[in-house]
């Protein structure tokens, strides 16, 4: 335990020396932040969740919470979560800069590969691409200057580029037990720890600007009608919380469908919810630009659509219950 | 910042054994007919209550020597929200093993331990609170309700209102105004233990818009009360008060009023979901399964001691939304049923008591307040 909470002190130190307000804008304009990069490689940090690092993946969960607190503009998830699988994999961690992608389909002749994958973060500024297939899942390593690259983006800015390539790839081949739902599990973690990061830091500015924010001759922190939304909204962020926790303390067990899917769905609604009312107590400051907060919103409205919205993790949840029957509910409900 | 974090906690082996146990017991005792409310307030039963304290689960976590039985939060945890999943009848008992027995452990003298604790334990001896007046709700420091000292005792004047089960309960613990209020509102009053056989009592129920007769009128007219029934000391009642808030506002009583709701929408809609019927159902699962981990996180910082006001507040304050949503979102998506389907009977229940849900054991507002208070900002 102690080894990891020296990972994450490492890992806020130094989001919070680097990942400022400048770094964001940049890398929103498409510089990769190389800096930083560097450093959080220097730190054997990529490796984290490998043999080398020796973290599990729920380290990984809990260094994304921190990252997600800072809106590190970098791949991480894909990074931890890909070099966890390649670790796995006859090809091994690595120390380049990865993006990680799951194809729905790809054509396998001879040797030759033909596949396209879209929405990959950061695929333009990466040197591989890791993506994963099918049940039991393959592994497959491409080399981004081997492929064609059509530049895109999510509603926070981060890049999301669609990735083509025909050629003869890596084949990292299939480590056990694991399957493409299991890999869209975790990013779907990865998105909902990044958001209870994102939220805890929504709620931190907007507690902030309600206590130094004057009207009326006072803090409009002292109005009970702001109070209230605070008090909802951190309501809000302590079941999101709450739920991610659940999520990755049942990674090893039977429950982890069901949690993460839990988690997902209650943080994406807690990440509408409270990207709103943040915005409510920021007043027309916080819809500048210049102002931080809509870095940290835009990714809460953005990251609540990738791997999953609501919807579907609430759906997959409620027909499992309904499979299992009426009388059935509470035991589903209390099942560790 | 504080009172955000609600840590995992699992429930230990001895209190999951318990589950299967309560469910066992549900089973022989209540009646085929019997329509489940998981409304802790919905069903005053003193036959269920004895056959509770006859298995040892009313006040499971009190001393031995008290008729307790010395297990943790958390094996009372499970007991508790297994009888309200299942709808059962706590009423009777509900308050003196939540918080009248809790509070005469902390602040009672031994003879009130002595008379009061074995009873409760047995389901024989049922506590009504004693707070709210016509002119004081959520503002409690104004309660006007006097006790006036005389020789042995006091003499009680005043009205108490909204208290549940008044008519039916044993004792009420009533917190009055012992002292005039100094420079601050919350000296001089003074919680007492009232017999509401007592002379100079007047129960009168009132009917609420569910058509039910829980919550009552209690009028004290020069009511004598022995000195020996002041709990703790006389002008600490407003500390005494809010000590028991953390273990009234977090429990999964604040969560779990419309639940039978959910379990009949399944019911309803069969093992096969349309996707917005899966998608209500999962939703609120999913709301259930977390807000349960965060009562069950307060259950823990109790067992260790602590008195988390705050996140007890939050729980609350989430939970009672949830159980107003709840009701609202299924009858959205249930499939087209007659009056008089199980379905229909129990959601009708819960939306005609559901304006309670946010009101009792403190509002909305209230709570909210509370919360700012942990952030900092008042």
């Amino acid at each position: 335990m102690e080894t990891n909470q020296l990972v994450l002190d490492t890992a806020e130190r130094m989001f919070r020396d680097h990942c400022d307000k400048a770094l964001l804008d940049a890398a929103e304009q498409g510089h990769y932040a190389a800096d930083l990069w560097a450093l959080f490689a220097s730190n054997g940090l990529p490796q984290l969740a490998t043999e080398v690092g020796g973290g599990s993946l729920a380290d990984v969960f809990h260094l994304l919470r921190v990252a997600g607190r800072f809106a590190v503009p970098l791949p991480l998830a894909e990074v931890l979560i890909g070099n966890h699988l390649l670790g796995a994999s006859q090809c091994g961690p690595t120390e380049a800069r990865i993006s990680l992608g799951i194809a729905d389909s790809h054509s396998a002749e001879g040797g030759e590969v033909n596949v396209e994958l879209t929405a990959v973060p950061w695929a333009r500024a990466v040197e591989r691409i890791c993506y994963v297939i099918g049940d039991p899942l393959e592994i497959v390593l491409l080399e981004v200057a081997d492929c064609e690259i059509t530049e895109g983006a999510n509603i926070a800015g981060e890049p999301r580029d669609g990735v083509r390539f025909v050629g003869v790839p890596s084949r990292c081949g299939s480590p056990p037990e694991l399957d493409v739902a299991r890999i869209f599990e975790w990013m779907a973690l990865a998105r909902a720890a990044q958001m209870s990061g994102a939220l805890e830091r929504v709620l931190e500015l907007a507690l902030l600007y309600a206590k130094e924010r004057k009207q009326f001759g006072r803090p409009i922190g002292g109005f009970q009608a702001v109070q209230h939304n605070l008090a909802v909204m951190a309501a809000h962020v302590a079941a999101a919380l709450r739920a991610t926790d659940a999520a990755i303390a049942a990674l090893d067990s039977e429950r982890r469908s069901v949690q993460v899917a839990v988690a997902k769905a209650r943080v994406g609604e807690a990440a509408g919810l409270v990207a709103e009312m943040a915005h409510q107590v920021h007043g027309a400051m916080g819809f500048t630009h210049e102002h931080q907060l809509h870095h940290f919103t835009r990714r809460l409205l953005a990251w609540r659509d990738e791997y999953g919205r609501e919807i579907y993790w609430q759906q997959r949840v409620g027909r499992a219950v309904a499979a299992q029957g009426a009388d059935a509910v509470w035991d589903f409900v209390v099942a560790q | 910042m504080d009172g955000l974090r609600f840590d995992d906690i699992s429930l230990p082996p001895q209190a999951v054994a318990l589950r299967g146990e309560v469910r066992e017991f549900l089973n022989a005792v209540l009646p085929r007919q019997y329509l489940p409310n998981s409304d802790f307030n919905c069903g005053h039963d003193p036959l269920f209550s004895r056959a509770l304290g006859e298995r040892g689960w009313i006040g499971m976590t009190w001393p031995k020597r008290y008729g307790g039985g010395e297990r943790s939060f958390f094996e009372r945890y499970v007991v508790t929200e297994e009888l309200l999943a299942a709808g059962a009848p706590v009423s009777a008992h509900w308050i003196a093993d939540r918080q009248s027995g809790p509070l005469l452990l902390r602040y009672g003298t031994e003879p009130q331990r002595q008379r009061h604790l074995p009873a409760i334990t047995r389901g024989e001896c049922f506590f009504s609170i004693g707070m709210s007046e016509p002119d004081s709700g959520s503002d409690l420091a104004s309660v006007r309700t006097s006790a006036r000292a005389v020789d042995g005792g006091y003499v009680v004047n005043g009205t108490k209102v909204w208290t549940t089960d008044a008519q039916r309960n044993h004792f009420m613990i009533a917190l009055v105004r012992t002292d005039a209020a100094g420079e601050s509102r919350h000296a001089g009053l003074t919680q007492l233990i009232v017999d509401l056989a007592s002379d100079g009592v007047q129960v009168r129920p009132i009917r609420n818009m569910a058509g039910d007769e829980d919550f009552n009128e209690v009028v004290f007219t020069d009511c004598f009360v022995p000195a020996t029934s002041v709990v703790g000391k006389p002008g600490n009642g407003w500390e005494q008060v809010t000590s028991e808030l953390s273990y009234e506002r977090s429990g999964p009583e604040r969560f779990l009023s419309a639940f039978r709701v959910l379990v009949e929408l399944v019911r309803a809609v069969g093992a096969e979901p349309d996707d917005h019927q899966a998608a209500v159902i999962g939703r609120m699962v999913g709301h259930l399964m977390t807000l349960r981990q965060m009562s069950i996180s307060v259950a823990g910082m109790l067992q260790a001691g602590a008195s988390p006001a705050v996140e007890a507040a939050l729980v609350k304050a989430l939970g009672n939304d949830f159980e107003k949503e709840l009701p609202e979102l299924a009858r959205l998506t249930a499939p087209h049923l007659n009056e008089g389907h199980r379905f229909r009977a129990t959601l009708a229940q819960t939306l005609l008591h559901a304006p309670a849900f946010t009101l009792r054991g403190g509002t909305r507002e209230i709570l909210r307040g509370v919360i700012a208070r942990g952030l900092g900002l008042r």
